[in-house]
């Protein structure tokens, strides 16, 4: 008895000694170097693969979430996981057992910070998703974790008119946002899809026709409420204009992908709307006279509110579409808008627009008579993307598919650029159409395919992707990387860059549980292609 | 502990007998009376190691609170030695007719001028200067001796202007200084897409000599004497930020060189890109605690044809403000819009630097530009009918190139007027430039309440606000002894600012002097996510330590 009491006690007493030590050491070596692997890069073989949730830890997880959720916030039914796994335009499809199990909707931030705290306990795999409308399986459930689904948190919180900035929930949808706007004047620089939510802009640093004017996200949000993978909530900075007060936190989530955390809130920059706003049109026999436009007006000191190219063969879809009574010539066209304080100021910017396009050759040169006209005239750049659509299931075929890239290079570039790719299109045998915001020299070919077709336009697509990023290009001008391209990003920084990358990620999501295999490879067991 | 490996890399066998001996397992063999003991021992140890590896859990957390941070250790006199050997190799290796001095100095005259400036707001203790100061002169350089310095854990200060206000260069732990104004050459102009590449120790002015010669212009103009590296490293902007926004918006890729040597970069050079992380953002800002940038793509604009200066005197700074406000409803773009309060009016006015007498009220000083004389005019029509709604008292407009020159000269020699005038009624006299920013609408309520703060502790005080930002600065006027009183003054300001949901620094940067405040105004645990990000990135806590936030539990220092 006596024995087994010292024994009891000894036990007792190293574990306890152990155990007091043990804690002690963490605080007192933060870095053993020959435990942290040295140096300001995580290279992906010098991982090892992540681990996450069992079954039954994962359906722990589930348990605890119901605890704090009500029943309409947690679903698992065949439609909303459906919902949840692909949309129609993502061209690499998901893997088969790439679905969510479960999707949740919180409603505010500290339900985001509730559910991510038992989620990185538990190791569970979360996908961030808003919209649902980024083509480069973003939100492809990989990990088959849980889908946090913020759409429902969409208010509009503050407008401050005299700041010009508006505060909302990450879930509220843009042009919803602009329409609550519009009676003050006022709008939200960035616009990129009908559907797309304010997280998700955020989370690509999304942007459109009016990047060329007011920039992409990055130069429209002020600050930032994003709950960290740990559960976390930080505000990145509070509402000045602009701030050199630390990292630039801000900044880092935007074009993160969900993979370091979860926009709630963002406070926007606002802007009025243009007083005065015309619509030129300009066709040019080539896309070099037409590029050659663009550069010359940035050299005359005018800012076009947006400038659009057209490419001979989208304008071939819109003929076809019958929607103007007026046949366009099908060559390049460029799209403008221009706007100022007064009809003054924009009667100036036409005058020396007018003249430099001529200088250029272009053979047809309309400016909107009225408002109606503007409106009636831009509406051919607006609904390209259904005219698209309309003549490749009409001429090619029913199921016909259209794989949607997003390039942009240096403006000089743009129009040698674009004209390889005419003659590698040629080539192929497919058809396609091109779509560019060519005031930032970012442009969209997008080919129409056959399911029996798709490998050759993989083929297409890839050789695209390298030429424009022979060219000092990106591989994504607005639609981020996801999971389609994450090979394009290492040779467009390079693998130290993306190196780098990574072990930012590790730092903030330890577990490796935020949007897992996004923007590039954190297994070194994954051996996707992209 | 296990899962702290796991979490950074492979197992080596280092680490297995060290985790090993943390449990205190330490099986001794045979005598049965010792194996049962280390058997009791072994079995209590699995038992507290498992304990404490449940507790290790803990650090798979976003953040890193300093008190889970033990002090860095860095290179003793040895070692140092051993680096700045190592060091000397590389440079005789890469130059044929190698001058030691040009390239490694440690003279005390070049200590002094990497230490401190007159303009610092706080400045190094005696003993805080660079054992060394080192002057790299391309790219491969400095990555050649980061990885000295990394390997041999010499801290390392990256300068450039030495323009900064707030300590930035201090030489807080006695190591290196890298000062790579010798790299400041024009790599390449882009005409066609408006941008151009240089490396990071070239100077704005100089930058924007040589562009004005095609007509063109880098936006980002701080104060005299800083260079891109530095412009970069702080975000820094100016007048122009108002129309072209601040630095973040206007560089396209940057060339870095990481903690241990890896030269990355961050872009190609298309004007926008939403591939994968920004690492410019984060660059950009960091104040030379994430790495050193040798290099910069920068975006241009064409300089406006032409562009005319209209002075606005106002009965208050509200009414200017709401003036502002109104042009900026409106959608005015206007290419500066900057305030200078009364006193800075009379202090120009007394200075006699100027050729003609101001109106002594709060006065805005707007840049209009236009593609010709018609454009202009019009928006030049549309800011007088705006300002008079606001009560202004007057409005001055300059009809040509002299008159332009003429107008903007008053806010050109602000800064130095204060100071000349400080300089009449005491020789001694210090100045603190202030920096801070609030969204517009609260800024008269900031700078009126902040006016009065400081005349109320006895201080004179001028000011200048990049208005159309809600940024402003304070020239506190102090004599030596005051500097507490003026330091008071300035943390009430800065203090203020935040309440206000402001920023305790709008363009300058947080340094030595506004840690405290970062702290306050973005809470503990945004900076702790700074901290994470900077010790996964710089381990060895080599890159300007003890900047932007605490890296050191057992340093402290008043800010």
């Amino acid at each position: 008895m006596f024995k087994r009491v010292i024994i009891g006690t000894g036990f007792l007493t190293t574990g306890l000694l152990c155990y007091q030590y043990g804690r002690t050491r963490p605080h007192s070596s933060f870095i053993p170097p020959d435990m942290f692997p040295s140096g300001s890069t995580t290279s992906l073989p010098k991982i090892s693969p992540p681990v996450y949730a069992n079954d039954s830890q994962f359906h722990q997880a589930i348990n605890k979430l119901k605890d704090i959720l009500k029943e309409d916030q947690i679903k698992d039914s065949k439609v909303e996981i459906e919902y949840h796994t692909r949309n129609e335009f993502t061209p690499h499809e998901p893997g088969a057992n790439d679905k969510p199990r479960v999707v949740v909707y919180p409603h505010s931030t500290e339900e985001v910070s509730q559910i991510m705290k038992i989620l990185n306990d538990y190791k569970v795999p979360v996908v961030p998703f808003s919209g649902g409308t980024s083509l480069e399986g973003h939100f492809f459930s990989t990990r088959q974790g849980v889908v946090l689904d913020t759409s429902k948190m969409n208010k509009i919180l503050a407008v401050n008119y005299d700041d010009l900035d508006v505060v909302v929930q990450a879930g509220v949808n843009w042009v919803k946002l602009n329409e609550s706007l519009k009676p003050d004047n006022l709008m939200i620089g960035s616009d990129c899809g009908p559907d797309g939510l304010i997280s998700g802009m955020i989370n690509t640093n999304a942007s459109g026709i009016n990047a060329s004017k007011y920039g992409a996200m990055i130069s429209n949000v002020i600050n930032l409420t994003v709950v960290l993978p740990d559960g976390t909530i930080i505000k990145t900075k509070q509402r000045p204009r602009k701030t050199s007060s630390g990292y630039s936190l801000t900044h880092l989530f935007i074009g993160s992908e969900g993979t370091l955390g979860i926009v709630t809130e963002a406070t926007l920059k606002l802007h009025p709307i243009p007083k005065f706003e015309t619509v030129i049109v300009g066709q040019f026999p080539s896309l070099l006279d037409s590029t050659n436009t663009v550069s010359q007006i940035y050299r005359n000191g005018i800012h076009p509110n947006a400038i659009e190219l057209l490419d001979a063969d989208m304008m071939h879809c819109i003929n076809y579409s019958g929607y103007f009574s007026k046949e366009w010539d099908e060559v390049p066209t460029l799209y403008f808008k221009i706007g100022g304080l007064t009809p003054t100021m924009v009667e100036e910017q036409v005058k020396v627009l007018k003249d430099i396009s001529l200088k250029n050759n272009c053979t047809n040169f309309i400016k909107a008579k009225d408002k109606e006209e503007a409106e009636e005239l831009f509406s051919a750049r607006k609904n390209a993307f259904y005219a698209i659509l309309n003549y490749g299931k009409n001429e090619i075929n029913e199921d016909v598919r259209l794989w949607v890239t997003d390039i942009a290079v240096p403006l000089s570039k743009l129009s040698p650029v674009l004209n390889e790719i005419n003659t590698m299109i040629r080539k192929s045998g497919l058809q396609s159409i091109i779509l560019a915001h060519a005031g930032d020299a970012n442009f969209h070919c997008d080919v129409f395919y056959r399911e029996s077709e798709k490998e050759k336009c993989e083929a297409l697509i890839n050789e695209m992707m390298d030429l424009g990023l022979a060219n000092e290009g990106t591989s994504s001008g607005e639609h981020g990387i996801g999971n389609g391209k994450r090979n394009f990003l290492v040779k467009e920084l390079g693998q130290d860059t993306v190196d780098f990358m990574r072990r930012i990620k590790l730092a903030v999501d330890p577990n490796r549980i935020m949007n897992p295999d996004k923007i590039f490879k954190i297994d070194p067991e994954d051996d996707g292609p992209y | 502990m296990f899962r702290l490996v796991r979490r950074l890399g492979p197992l080596k066998p280092t680490t297995l007998l060290k985790s090993r001996f943390y449990s205190g397992a330490q099986p001794k063999p045979p005598n049965t009376d010792i194996l049962i003991k280390s058997l009791i021992f072994t079995a209590g140890s699995i038992v507290g190691g498992y304990l404490y590896s449940s507790e290790v859990q803990q650090s798979t957390k976003s953040t890193l609170p300093i008190d889970q941070v033990t002090s860095p250790e860095y290179a003793n006199k040895e070692q140092l030695a051993q680096a700045i050997e190592a060091v000397k190799k590389v440079f005789r290796k890469n130059t044929p007719d190698y001058d030691e001095s040009l390239i490694i100095n440690s003279s005390q005259e070049d200590k002094d001028s990497h230490s401190d400036t007159y303009f610092n707001s706080y400045h190094p203790e005696p003993n805080e200067e660079p054992q060394y100061v080192i002057y790299p002169r391309s790219t491969e350089e400095v990555s050649e001796v980061l990885k000295i310095c990394n390997k041999y854990k010499v801290p390392v200060v990256p300068i450039t202007g030495k323009s900064s206000l707030e300590g930035h260069f201090i030489n807080t732990r006695r190591g290196v200084c890298i000062d790579i104004s010798l790299m400041d050459e024009v790599i390449e102009l882009n005409q066609q897409d408006l941008d151009i590449k240089v490396q990071a120790g070239l100077g704005w002015e100089t930058l924007a000599d040589y562009l004005s010669e095609y007509n063109l212009l880098f936006p980002i103009d701080p104060g005299p004497g800083a260079s891109i590296g530095g412009i970069c490293a702080n975000n820094a902007s100016g007048t122009n930020a108002s129309r072209y926004g601040e630095c973040y918006k206007n560089v396209l890729s940057l060339t870095v060189v990481l903690a241990d040597g890896t030269i990355i970069k961050t872009k190609n050079r298309p004007r926008k890109s939403s591939a994968g992380y920004n690492l410019n953002s984060l660059f950009i800002g960091s104040e030379g605690t994430l790495g050193i940038i040798t290099e910069a793509t920068l975006k241009l604009y064409v300089k406006p044809k032409i562009e005319r200066v209209a002075v606005v005197p106002f009965k208050s700074i509200q009414d200017a403000a709401n003036s502002v406000n109104s042009y900026l409803l409106n959608g005015m773009q206007l290419n500066a819009i900057e305030l200078l309060d009364d006193k800075m009016m009379s202090c120009i006015n007394a200075s006699g630097e100027t050729s003609r007498k101001w109106t002594e009220a709060p006065t805005l000083f707007l840049k209009i530009g236009g593609s010709n004389d018609k454009v202009v005019q019009s928006t030049v029509d549309q800011v007088k009918t705006l300002s008079s709604q606001h009560n202004s008292i007057d409005f001055q407009f300059a009809r040509n190139d002299e008159e332009t020159e003429e107008l903007w000269s008053a806010r050109k020699v602000a800064l130095w007027s204060t100071i000349n005038q400080g300089r009449v009624t005491d020789p001694s006299i210090k100045l603190w430039t202030t920096d801070a920013a609030v969204p517009i609408s609260k800024l008269p309520q900031f700078l009126e309440e902040t006016k009065e703060d400081i005349a109320n502790n006895g201080l004179e005080n001028t000011l200048v606000a990049h208005i159309g930002d809600g940024n402003a600065h304070s020239f506190i006027l102090y004599k030596p002894d005051q500097y507490k009183l003026a330091e008071k003054v300035v943390d009430n300001m800065v203090r203020r600012a935040i309440a206000y949901e402001g920023t305790c620094t709008g363009e300058h940067g947080v340094g030595l002097g506004k840690r405290q405040f970062l702290l306050e105004e973005v809470g503990g645990d945004a900076v702790d996510l700074m901290r994470n990000i900077k010790l996964h990135l710089d381990p060895s806590r080599i890159l300007n330590p003890d900047k932007i936030f605490q890296i050191d539990p057992k340093e402290s220092r008043s800010h």
